[in-house]
């Protein structure tokens, strides 16, 4: 039994429920298959509509 | 993204994807594969000596194979986390090569050709599935061309091209004036070789290779072997040389692309593919328009599209102000054709609908706003995970439980639930990490009555 709580996608959305959940004081495993987490997020230039800088 | 790989309460496995889930909700079990980087993630600081060296260059999937990286490297510059990885596929050792440079400039000891996979154990009470969404493959629209026309990209090519990270520095050079730009770089390398060798033959003859061959032409010195050999050689330079400066000359009138087209609704809106509307992908096309004036002012944008979908708070305001300040055109009309035109210029075909006229106008750059396509793999984890996917392929969830699977305790977020702007996607992670909580809860809730 455990209270653990899995994510499976580094993306914008994996990383923000993660951290919402570790923040709370979950344990949480975030799975990624590519060799970092960020998605496509982290390839964007800037994102509207304030453009600010993606990373 | 710094704080995920610093936070305590989270265990990050990268470069990892799961195998089985068993057990139901408040107790599955999950038996994850990490794939075998070679390289130790508690030795590796990330430095980068490693790759500095490595003699194998691949394109760079993170710039969308628009610019390169070595065999062993890191996903992207900032990636967390940043330990690096050697590409199997291309990695000289891996491949029963003599190599191992890597690990001669690792000074952490962090290379191990001989490092396996593992396969790790998890048990957890609740998923949360955030596997996001395929950039649609524009080639499944052949009247666009996409794949023909070097200078066709899509919108998130244009991102790593507006990058001041990514593989042009941020300039706006089109793909056909680079791959021109990489012949030249080849051939400048062939002539320095053959330039070499033709050196060889004036040193021993003590004469300029074209005099030479001036006299060689006419018929000076037939049966003379030693000098039909470096004829040969002067030729082989010369069918190298030439069409060398002829390239220089073309690349020297290049300029950054200046006049650009976004194509709206590419997979999106269309019933061969999807008929879903992908939601940001106008207001994608605007920002890019926008940032490209910022590059350089006389930039100008025409945003082709059925409607332009600005729908959000202040996100008309932003469509207006392109318009306004950035020299953005927005044209009522599907885009029927592209062709190409004289210097590697698409030429859009299109359908004005306020003018009710069918036109055709050139430009330097064309950009297709490609829909928010499911993720390739969804059907594979739909099936370990055992939920379903919708008529979209989408994971499915209900009207009223927009975060719910159909498997109680597996929970979706972000553009694996449908199309979304990242805000959206940040509100539906937050809410789906509220739903994984009260399954723990409510799991142990349950155990204590019984
Ligand atoms: C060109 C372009 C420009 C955009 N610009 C903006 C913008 O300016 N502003 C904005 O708000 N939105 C923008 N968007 C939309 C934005 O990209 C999405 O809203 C956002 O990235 C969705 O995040 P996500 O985490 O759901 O998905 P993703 O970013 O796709 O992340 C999913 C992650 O899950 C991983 N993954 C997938 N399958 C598995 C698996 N089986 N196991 C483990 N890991 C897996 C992937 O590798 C990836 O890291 C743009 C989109 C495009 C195409
Ligand atoms: S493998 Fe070694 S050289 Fe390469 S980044 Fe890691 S520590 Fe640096
Ligand atoms: S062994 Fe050679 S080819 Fe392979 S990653 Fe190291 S340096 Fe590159």
């Amino acid at each position: 039994m455990s209270r653990d709580i899995l994510v499976i996608g580094g993306g914008i959305a994996g990383i923000q429920s993660s951290l919402d959940l570790a923040e709370m004081g979950f344990k949480v495993h975030l799975i990624e298959r590519l060799p970092s987490i960020g998605g496509k997020m982290a390839q964007l230039d800037k994102t509207f509509p304030t453009n600010d800088c993606a990373i | 993204m710094l704080d995920v790989g610093r936070h305590p309460n989270i265990e990050l496995l990268a470069y990892s994807e799961v195998e089985k889930v068993d057990g139901q909700a408040g107790d599955f079990r999950v038996t994850v594969r990490r794939k075998a980087r070679y390289v130790e993630e508690d030795k590796c600081t990330g430095c980068g000596a490693c790759k500095e060296k490595c003699p194998t260059i691949v394109p760079d999937a993170f710039n969308e194979w628009l610019g390169e990286r070595k065999a062993i490297y890191s996903w992207f510059a900032q990636g967390i986390p940043s330990t690096h990885t050697i590409d199997p596929a291309h990695c000289r050792q891996l491949n029963g090569k003599k190599c191992g440079v890597c690990k001669k400039g690792c000074k952490a000891d962090a290379i191990n050709f001989d490092q396996k996979e593992r396969i790790v154990e998890l048990n957890v009470a609740a998923i949360i599935v955030a596997t996001g969404y395929d950039v649609f493959a524009p080639s499944r629209i052949p009247e666009y061309q996409y794949g023909k026309i070097a200078n066709v990209v899509t919108a998130i090519e244009f991102e790593r091209l507006l990058s001041a990270s990514g593989p042009t520095g941020g300039h706006l050079d089109r793909p056909s004036d680079r791959a021109i730009e990489a012949e030249i770089e080849e051939l400048e390398k062939k002539a320095n070789r053959s330039q070499k060798v033709i050196a060889k033959f004036e040193e021993q003859h003590g004469e300029a290779s074209g005099e030479f061959y001036a006299r060689y032409e006419k018929g000076e010195y037939s049966g003379d072997e030693e000098r039909g050999k470096w004829a040969e050689k002067y030729q082989e330079h010369l069918a190298i040389v030439e069409p060398l400066k002829a390239l220089k000359k073309k690349a020297g009138g290049f300029t950054a692309a200046k006049r650009l087209a976004f194509i709206q609704c590419v997979g999106s809106r269309d019933f061969r593919f999807y008929p879903f509307c992908s939601g940001y992908c106008c207001m994608h096309s605007i920002k890019e328009a926008i940032i490209a004036h910022e590059h350089g002012s006389e930039t100008t944008s025409a945003i082709f599209g059925m409607d332009i979908r600005a729908v959000g708070k202040g996100f008309e305001e932003y469509k207006v102000r392109g318009g306004n300040n950035s020299n953005i055109r927005y044209v009522r009309g599907r885009v029927a054709e592209i062709t190409e035109g004289p210097n590697n210029n698409p030429v859009v075909i299109y359908e004005d609908t306020r003018e009710r006229k069918v036109k055709d106008e050139e430009f330097d750059l064309v950009i297709l706003a490609t829909a928010c396509a499911p993720n390739s793999g969804v059907k594979q984890l739909a099936d370990l995970l055992d939920i379903e996917i919708d008529n979209f392929g989408f994971y499915k969830t209900s009207a009223t439980q927009p975060l719910d699977t159909t498997r109680p305790g597996i929970f979706v977020c972000g553009c694996a639930h449908g199309p979304m702007d990242i805000p959206e996607s940040v509100a539906q992670a937050s809410s789906a990490a509220a739903r994984a909580v009260q399954t723990v809860t409510a799991s142990e809730q349950m155990r204590k009555a019984s």
